[in-house]
């Protein structure tokens, strides 16, 4: 920084106000919770776009992918110069064959294990850019295609290195095609869980790995080598998945006895969907064996089979997966998984 | 004039937050445009940053990616300059 510019007075992250809101100094504590109320006063609602209709594809094309990704070059340009399209060969960017073949890994989760053509069921193509604008520390999904930051060089490194982040964003797309679960409060953590869900299988299914093998983990490898963290949510055990002197540590619960009130990021869509994602978990290794088949079929039958109000909540969303169980398997082992489940982490299911 | 950023949301769900006060006649410009645009669109996207950028008090918000040249400049660099 230089002296003729601007001069910095003060930074204070926010987890260190949750800090001093626990502070035993009575004053500080009072001081830090007034910013954070205040915090929470500035809400903002989101609302996801329609689902737009589903290009037509020529016969012949049903069932195979069509990528596209495009490079931002560092600029905010969406959604940039195209630099390899479907069937080309491999580029020197690292970055963009990753992000092709997440495309392809998701892609090919929906198709092969539920017979869902792409992320709309009817064979949408699939958009992706990178590098997009400087050190940019996030990924997100933007109505109609997915978006990859360079990381910040700092927290994150390359969101295209783990390949449930791209299929946690493209199954944000899945969902507006589906469930349309609006991106706030309860539904908006639900909105992210079934994300993490069919991101961490993406993943799961990509290795072969079985419920037992799988990490469970959402951006195993995001973190720059200075955090002190492995991953940024842990669906096998919310709120450990890092803990870090200057990101502190992570704030997912694992039970409704936990669930965190907040206004700020969208009702705390990222954080309470430790809950939701904590009960699939649960599900996916009580039953065994590759968490795609059942755990996951499950869960894909609840998102398309029409029953979800767009501001669904968690006891909602439970009693939808303890209804498609029982549409599926009927009274076996399945439902007493998912019932066990909702259970654990202390949502009701009737 | 003191400029505030806050930066919510995004895939991490972590927020970070920087406040500096600012002489530098071209950002001191920048605010003002940025204040004289009001809110921006504050309809968001799925694990989109949202921003309230607050200059003397008074507090304008937008999100990813529909940010307007001004507001990226700013944001960008406040969050820089006062991390």
């Amino acid at each position: 920084m230089t002296p003729q510019t601007s001069a910095f007075c003060s930074i204070v992250p926010p987890h260190l106000l949750e800090h001093l809101a626990r502070s035993s100094n009575p004053a500080v504590a009072a001081a830090a919770r007034r910013t954070l109320v205040a915090d929470a006063a500035a809400r903002t609602f989101r609302v996801l776009p329609l689902p737009g209709a589903a290009p037509t594809l020529a016969p012949g094309d049903a069932g195979k992918p069509h990528r596209t990704v495009h490079d931002c070059a560092r600029g905010t340009d969406l959604p940039g110069t195209k630099v390899r399209g479907e069937g080309e060969e491999a580029v020197a960017d690292a970055t963009v064959n990753r992000a092709y073949a997440g495309l392809g890994a998701t892609f090919d989760l929906f198709l092969n294990a539920y017979g869902h053509d792409s992320i709309d069921g009817s064979g949408l193509p699939l958009i992706a850019s990178v590098h997009y604008d400087e050190n940019y520390g996030n990924a997100f999904w933007n109505g109609e295609q997915m978006v990859f930051g360079d990381g910040d060089d700092e927290i994150f490194l390359d969101f295209t290195l783990p390949v449930d982040v791209i299929g946690h964003e493209l199954a944000h797309g899945f969902t507006q095609y589906t469930a349309n679960l609006e991106y706030f409060s309860q539904s908006g953590a639900l909105n992210e869980s079934v994300s993490d869900v069919f991101g961490s299988l993406v993943k799961q299914y990509a290795l072969d790995q079985s419920a037992e093998q799988a990490d469970w983990l959402i951006g195993e490898g995001l973190f720059h080598p200075n955090v002190e963290g492995t991953a940024l949510r842990s669906m096998k055990a919310p709120g450990t998945a890092y803990d870090d002197d200057v990101l502190g540590k992570d704030p997912q619960p694992g039970h409704m006895d936990d669930y965190v009130r907040t206004g700020r990021d969208n009702g705390g869509v990222h954080i309470n969907s430790g809950i939701p994602n904590h009960a699939f978990y649960l599900v996916a290794t009580e039953l065994g064996g590759k968490a795609w088949e059942r755990a996951g079929q499950i869960w894909y039958d609840v998102m398309t089979g029409g029953t979800l109000a767009p501001e669904t909540r968690f006891d909602e969303f439970a009693a939808a997966t303890v209804a498609a169980t029982r549409a599926r398997y009927g009274e076996g082992e399945e439902i007493q998984a998912v019932l066990k489940a909702w259970t654990a982490v202390g949502v009701p299911t009737d | 004039m003191r400029i505030r950023v806050r930066r919510t949301g995004g895939f991490a769900g972590i927020e970070r937050s920087a406040e500096v006060a600012v002489t530098d006649p071209e950002l001191e410009a920048l605010a003002a445009t940025v204040l004289a645009d009001g809110d921006g669109d504050v309809r968001g996207v799925p694990d989109g940053f949202s921003y309230e950028i607050t200059v003397d008090g008074r507090t304008v918000r937008c999100c990813d990616p529909r940010l307007t040249d001004a507001q990226r400049t700013l944001v960008t660099r406040v969050l820089k300059e006062g991390a």
